[in-house]
């Protein structure tokens, strides 16, 4: 058998970024995954911190991730790992062919399929939308049978939002992709891979907009991490292109996994796929070995450290049933009400926020697992992503940023 | 002002109901309902049609009541009923000399029963326990309340009833103890009226109390709370019923791609006492594994409640111990003339109900026709022509589906995909719902929000519980400019604020998973709820 440094579970934002993290320290990672993550749910977007806990707006992540709970996982890792993981992100796209902007001094307003604004922070040069509150003539871009999108929802939501009454006129784009079923945004990124579909698209929006506006499309600028597509589109129309937030499957997240699987393919790191870790064995405090458990027979794998990325209720990392809930691979403990009406809160939305969404393990500064008196329960195990205990992503719109912030910890610690 | 020699409150299917008799016995009635049709009980069922069996020892009259009903129902209901058939199952634990006693109570009362080889009972329903000791076949069948109450009304108006949904009778005036009309409020538009009426049936389920209290008048209505879970999957396709006395958890009804799991019973704190508990739910599966034991397994879709408007005239009895069977009580014994209340019975005799309050007020209109609900069907089915149109242009899946949703509203929906066929695209994949049809429901003029929509045609009551839907119907809406006024954010958050009032309660396992995907897509995604900076800062 082989033996690895390190162990990732989990092949989301948080389990890729976390193996690169270590794979650049010079550690032999390995990485086991069961799926794709929650990145092609929610998008290749980094949300730092959008909303404080009254739901005020944040204009600068960095200043208010001082003011948030002990228990966040921002202010368990402390600012400086933050900023470096914002850094080597950024570093990392760039250096693969595909910069992001934005910085964590600041907060960046984009559009979202519903027509609401929504703050982001760090996002794919398609979603700089410096250009969109000085416009004067918005095109909203819609697709010609694109299920989900509507170009009328988001001229009138857009023109509702304080800072963005405007003139929005709505184009429909044709791909003549007449093949009967239904039509996502993935297929029209794929029309926008070919050149075929570049040269249709760029005539077709040559003739129904004005140069020097702003035109909104949905997130469908091609598959690959690379700006071929927004380049060709915004030379041929002379306007500013700006990718809306969408629907799943979220084509800026495919985007930005393929862009981190091949740069942790250059780093050696290993990954299997498709293979559901079903327990841990432990001795006097450390993980020595993860067992998968697939339809054939059960495999192990030993490590010196682990990183846990297995994603949280939503991914399957935890799992709830009436009153409790488990993490489901070492059975660390997560505190729940003993009353499931206690889990939640009346309505949906417009609260501040679900008490569920933060259910998950705790951990230590390092990102270890604790119990109820801080003291660690594994030593050589790390825990990145939804699994953690404290935050409130859909809420406080910290989705992919806590995600980033711990991966980039947790590959440091392991 | 408006006016109508009877006006009806209660918009559930006793309502419905009386205004259908009315209208073809050439009454001239107005029906008036707060929120949209079927909103209390007549939705918040089980939404079995009862054989009678489950009433046959208790309460051998109103067995019998059932089992004719439910005949005339399957008969004239062909589009809202379909015909399962039941099973009746005796386990280990019950009773077996409550078995011949209950065949010959089911004999006495014209309930067809069939003693069925458990093998075959198995093979049928291959999930049924392996424990059952004893199984019978009953003419039990499935009924959607919300698309019964439509199918009354659209009967109706052929003969001239009138609706008034989203309105609200705001007061009764009578005067020297003859009634003289209601008082009536818009509770969208905001607008006050008054109808001018001779008779008023007061029709309004678990609100009858309340509204008896305009006119003055007392009433006991105890509200029964019943709790029920939806399945996600269709695991078996007949109504099984234990054979023992009824008790919480001993119904499971197939309806469509889902299961039905009911009842409970406990005193409702108010008539739309609507929140399930997860108590509750627990309680529910905990006994529903007796006939299914795999069902703790199956996925859960949403838990609702609904009340029973239970009459006692002694205020100190509840639950069970009340009996099913409904009441007229006519007001002039308190000194008011034209006032009349219904209260209690079951769904499954609303016509019989409707029947009997219409005979009282004829006599007191001195109009001397006789009832034909029994006779006539609630809707035509569609010509052979127009669904022979309607395969050309719809999915094919869809066709007889959209036919029994829509009714007479078909044509229209089959026109709109033959002008644009993009419009057979499925709004809902989960019920199989198109933009056809959801567009020409959203077009009537009853219609307001996407929760009315759903009522009709299903949407969003699927697997997804409007996370997919809920964005599409949107659109769909602003589209085609039938949002008529109120914001996409405000359509959205309706709609999906009451899918969450069902799966709240049982906020573990798949649906957790589903629940932190719509977040997922409208919170952290789209920024549905949160302020933008201008907004709050």
């Amino acid at each position: 058998m082989k033996e690895n440094d390190v162990i990732v579970v989990g092949g989301g934002l948080s389990g890729i970024f976390a193996a690169i993290t270590a794979a650049r320290r010079g550690r032999q990672v390995l990485l086991v995954t069961k799926g794709v993550g929650a990145i092609a749910i929610g998008g290749g977007t980094i949300d730092m911190l959008g909303y404080d806990s009254a739901g005020i707006p944040v204009r600068s992540p960095w200043e208010a991730m001082t003011k948030l709970e002990p228990t966040h996982p921002y202010t368990l890792i402390g600012r400086q790992a933050i900023d470096q993981a914002a850094q080597s992100f950024l570093t990392l796209c760039a250096e693969e062919g595909y910069p992001y902007s934005g910085n964590l001094q600041e907060n960046q307003w984009i559009p979202t399929a519903l027509g609401r604004m929504k703050p982001s922070c760090l996002v794919p040069l398609t979603m700089n939308t410096t250009t969109l509150k000085a416009a004067e003539e918005v095109a909203v871009v819609e697709v010609h049978r694109l299920k989900d999108y509507s170009g009328r929802v988001i001229a009138d939501g857009l023109n509702q939002c304080p800072g963005y009454r405007k003139k929005y006129s709505v184009v429909t784009l044709k791909t003549g992709i007449e093949d009967g079923r239904d039509l996502t945004a993935l297929d029209v990124a794929r029309w926008l891979d070919t050149e075929k579909g570049r040269l249709s698209c760029c005539e077709q929006l040559a003739r129904s907009v004005r140069p020097g506006g702003v035109i909104l499309l949905p997130p469908v600028l091609g598959t690959r991490p690379d700006y071929e597509a927004f380049n060709r589109i915004e030379q041929a129309t002379q306007c500013r292109v700006i990718e809306t937030v969408g629907l799943p499957p979220a084509v800026t997240g495919f985007r930005l996994r393929k862009l981190l699987v091949k740069c942790m393919t250059k780093l050696n790191v290993r990954m299997i796929e498709q293979s559901n870790v079903v327990r841990a064995t432990i001795e006097n405090g450390r993980c020595n070995e993860i067992v998968t458990g697939n339809p054939d027979r059960e495999r192990s794998y030993r490590a010196r450290s682990f990183i846990l990325a297995s994603g949280g209720l939503f991914g399957g990392g935890l799992q709830a049933s009436p009153g409790q809930v488990v993490e489901s691979i070492f059975n660390l403990p997560v505190h729940v009400p003993a009353e499931t009406d206690q889990w939640s809160h009346e309505n949906l939305f417009f609260t501040s926020g679900q008490p569920f969404a933060k259910f998950g393990v705790r951990v230590d500064g390092s990102l270890r697992p604790v119990d109820d008196s801080g003291n660690v329960l594994l030593e050589n195990v790390f825990i990145a992503g939804k699994t953690l205990a404290g935050y409130d992503y859909c809420f406080e719109k910290s989705g992919n940023g806590v995600a980033l912030a711990t991966a980039y910890r947790a590959g440091l610690g392991a | 002002m408006k006016k109508s020699a009877v006006v009806i409150i209660g918009g559930g299917a006793t309502g419905v109901g009386i205004l259908r008799d009315l209208s073809m016995r050439g009454v001239e009635a107005i029906l008036i309902e707060q929120r949209d049709l079927a909103f209390g009980a007549s939705s918040r069922f089980h939404g079995l049609l009862h054989s009678g069996g489950r009433y046959a020892v208790k309460d051998p009259a109103a067995a019998r009541e059932c089992a004719e009903e439910n005949t005339i129902l399957r008969r004239i209901g062909r589009h809202c009923v379909e015909e399962t058939e039941g099973y009746f199952v005796r386990l280990p634990e019950d009773d077996p000399d409550y078995e011949p006693k209950w065949v010959a109570a089911c004999e006495a009362a014209g309930i067809p029963v069939a003693k069925i080889a458990l093998d075959e009972a198995h093979r049928l329903e291959p999930h049924l326990t392996p424990r059952a000791e004893a199984v019978y076949r009953v003419p039990d069948a499935a009924v959607d309340g919300f698309r019964l109450c439509r199918q009354n009304v659209l009967s109706a108006k052929k003969y001239g009833g009138r609706v008034l949904t989203y309105t609200e009778v705001t007061g009764i005036d009578h005067k020297n103890s003859q009634l003289e009309g209601v008082r009536i409020h818009n509770t969208i538009t905001g607008e006050v009226d008054t109808i001018q009426c001779s008779v008023v049936i007061n029709a309004s389920g678990s609100w009858v109390g309340k509204v008896a209290e305009l006119a003055g008048i007392s009433i006991n209505v105890n509200p029964d709370k019943g709790t029920l879970i939806a399945f996600n999957h269709r695991f078996t396709d007949r109504i099984v019923n234990r054979l023992r006395p009824p008790a919480n958890g001993d119904i499971v009804v197939p309806h469509g791609s889902v299961t039905l799991l009911g009842t409970t019973s406990s005193p409702a704190t108010k008539p739309d006492d609507f929140l399930p508990t997860t108590k509750e739910v627990l309680e529910l599966l905990q006994a529903g594994k007796a006939l299914f034991e795999e069902l703790p397994q199956f996925r859960l879709l949403r838990a609702y409640a609904g009340t029973r408007p239970l009459y006692c005239a002694d205020p100190t009895a509840d639950g069970r111990e009340i009996s099913r069977n409904f009441v007229i009580l006519d007001h002039s014994r308190e000194g008011l003339k034209g006032f009349v209340s219904i209260v209690g019975g079951k769904l499954t005799t609303y016509r019989l109900m409707a029947e009997k309050i219409s005979d009282l007020v004829c006599r007191q209109l001195s109009v001397h026709t006789s009832c034909r609900t029994a006779e006539e069907a609630l809707v035509e089915d569609p010509s052979p022509e127009l669904m022979n149109k309607a395969r050309q242009f719809f999915p094919s899946f869809g066709v007889e589906l959209a036919a029994s949703r829509l009714g007479p509203d078909f044509a229209t929906a089959v026109e709109l995909i033959q002008k644009n066929p993009g419009k057979k695209e499925l709004v809902c994949e989960c019920e199989l719902v198109t933009l056809a049809e959801a567009e020409t429901v959203a077009a009537d003029a009853t219609t307001f929000s996407m929760s009315d929509i759903r009522r009709r045609t299903r949407m969003g009551m699927g697997t997804c519980q409007g996370t997919y839907c809920g964005l599409r119907g949107v659109e769909m809406m602003v589209g085609n400019e039938l949002a008529k006024g109120t914001s996409t954010v405000e359509l959205l958050r309706e709609f999906l604020e009451t899918r969450w009032n069902g799966i709240r309660p049982i906020i573990w396992g798949h649906q957790m998973r589903e629940v932190e995907l719509t977040r997922g897509i409208y919170e952290a995604g789209l920024n549905i709820d949160g302020a933008m900076p201008d907004e709050r800062e």
